[in-house]
């Protein structure tokens, strides 16, 4: 890799006027259309919408999974032209490889890194430490729940020493017990590593409880709608008036009216 | 009300440390495992005896002559001999095969376009009978390792690709993408993705292609070798020796079990190894 310029204190990922065009069934269909947004260098940003407003096609864009876009997509000043370990990925589904164990799958992240093998197995520990699953090294998938998977994929994610963790959606597919235990994890090791994290969710509540700014985009031709700023403390009450103050904004430019639907989150 | 940590879901016990009575356990299930085939074989063997006393005539030879028989071709060491040749030309015309099925396989499961182009060879390859290939290649290549080899290769080629190209099919495209943000080698894509995926593939179509090829290969020796079980039992068949014929048939079969349950079988227990035991 050739990009090793040090983490500016201002913007880490930059999208400047990006737009997406699919061809389907003959057509182009307008996924993407002139989104401009700029992460801070420690900055939790969450993208919130209906299906079909572009969101995920975002992050991909983001990750260097898609280069077929206009516009500009930097990080750290670079412009982006394929995937990289600075910048980790969490899918809604695990994509853990089944046939490799729990440590073998967060050592995979670090494959291409060249580490001596001493160095590589206490970064694997301490990633799969990190993530609460000590005495799981040698677990295969197959043998974890939902929940333990995508912790897995986090401290995989994790592993690369991202300066930067792409979120598609990662607690989706979670009961909400779960979701509720795994987001709190998710705050503290966004507070612990000081790292960029750009999340896209169906879920407001989620969206509010983790962000510094939330991005509300619209569908058909995808585009940013409006962006939300939330300012309240760390560890926030999902019931404190300010909470559900900024849920209601959120909710409105949704286009569930309170009125109508009082503190239900648009899942 | 709940505990904060999700628990592990039940029955998802990680390995377990072998012991003496797991591997007691384990000697269990193989005797029930093998005590129906075994009883299906002593009931056919029975079965023949009486045939053979009722019918009372040469032939039909007893079991106690095709097994005297029998003994007496391994005694000998002729079966073993010509058990050799025969295997040997059929590993040879298989990794031919297997080469070629490998490369057009992973062609086809990558290209639209060639793998319509290939289908109608496969339906030909498919549908032409063995005899046919092992009837022209005599007559082509002449009594030569070649006609052994191309015989057995154009036999079961098709099938091979078929499966290797539904192999490359099953690839996980996610998995492909996690390849591709790991910055993954084409070697360690090899080693982590690929061969782990083509591995049941790979396996049936080992198993496939050989079942195909004994059968080729005694058609192949029968018209135009001079050695191998094929010739020894056109041999048999000429000096009207029914009971040489069942037991150079017997002892093939023998041997093609032995291949079929303990190395692939073998090869299967080590590709699927991390169902059950983890590695590291």
């Amino acid at each position: 890799m050739s990009t090793h310029a040090l983490p500016t204190r201002g913007t880490s990922l930059a999208l400047h006027g990006v737009g997406k065009v699919y061809r389907a069934h003959g057509r182009d269909v307008i996924a993407l259309e002139n989104v401009t947004l700029e992460l801070g260098a420690t900055e939790f940003v969450s993208i919130v919408g209906h299906s079909g407003c572009g969101k995920s096609t975002l992050l991909r864009l983001a990750a260097g999974l898609d280069r077929d876009h206009s516009g500009k997509i930097s990080f750290d000043g670079h412009p982006v032209t394929g995937p990289s370990l600075e910048r980790g990925i969490i899918f809604q589904e695990h994509r853990l490889f089944p046939w490799l164990t729990v440590a073998q799958n967060v050592a995979l992240a670090v494959h291409h890194a060249g580490l001596a093998p001493a160095g590589k197995q206490a970064l694997v520990q301490s990633r799969i430490d990190l993530v609460g699953l000590t005495g799981f090294e040698r677990a295969f998938p197959h043998q974890l729940s939902g929940g333990m998977s995508q912790r897995v994929a986090i401290a995989r994610a994790l592993t690369g020493s991202p300066r930067l963790l792409l979120l598609d959606e990662p607690f989706g597919a979670l009961d909400a017990f779960n979701r509720l235990y795994i987001q709190q994890e998710l705050q503290k090791i966004w507070q612990q590593q000081r790292l960029p994290m750009l999340l896209v969710t169906h879920d407001v509540e989620e969206a509010i409880f983790l962000s510094d700014r939330v991005v509300v985009m619209s569908p058909r031709p995808g585009r940013i709608q409006r962006i939300v700023d939330v300012r309240l403390p760390h560890p926030r009450d999902r019931t404190s008036a300010e909470f559900v103050a900024v849920k209601r904004v959120l909710l409105d430019e949704l286009g569930y009216h309170a009125a109508r639907a009082p503190g239900r989150a648009a899942a | 009300m709940e505990s904060q940590y999700p628990a592990v879901l039940p029955g998802s016990v990680l390995p377990p440390a072998s012991t003496g009575a797991a591997f007691g356990h384990h000697a269990v299930r193989v005797a029930s495992v093998l005590a129906w085939p075994a009883l299906f074989l002593v009931l056919l063997v029975a079965a023949w005896a009486f045939m053979a006393h009722r019918l009372d005539t040469p032939l039909v030879p007893g079991a106690g002559e095709v097994g005297l028989e029998l003994v007496r071709v391994i005694g000998d060491g002729e079966f073993l001999r010509q058990m050799g040749i025969t295997i040997q030309r059929v590993l040879l015309g298989f990794a031919l095969a297997f080469a070629a099925a490998l490369a057009a396989g992973i062609a086809m499961g990558r290209s639209r376009a060639f793998d319509r182009f290939m289908e109608p060879a496969i339906l030909i390859g498919l549908t032409v009978p063995g005899l046919v290939w092992a009837l022209l290649c005599v007559i082509w290549f002449g009594i030569s390792l070649l006609t052994s080899t191309v015989a057995v290769a154009l036999s079961i080629a098709p099938a091979l690709v078929l499966n290797v190209a539904q192999g490359v099919k099953a690839v996980n495209a996610d998995l492909v993408e996690m390849s591709a943000v790991f910055q993954l080698s084409f070697w360690a894509r090899l080693r982590f993705l690929w061969l782990p995926t083509l591995a049941p593939f790979l396996l049936s179509a080992i198993r496939l292609g050989l079942s195909l090829a004994w059968k080729v290969i005694v058609l192949v020796e029968v018209f135009g070798m001079s050695s191998g079980v094929g010739y020894q039992l056109n041999s048999e068949f000429s000096s009207q020796n029914v009971a040489g014929v069942l037991a150079w048939t017997i002892g093939f079969a023998g041997v093609m079990a032995l291949i079929e349950y303990g190395l692939i079988g073998a090869l299967e227990r080590h590709a699927s190894r991390w169902r059950r035991v983890a590695t590291l």
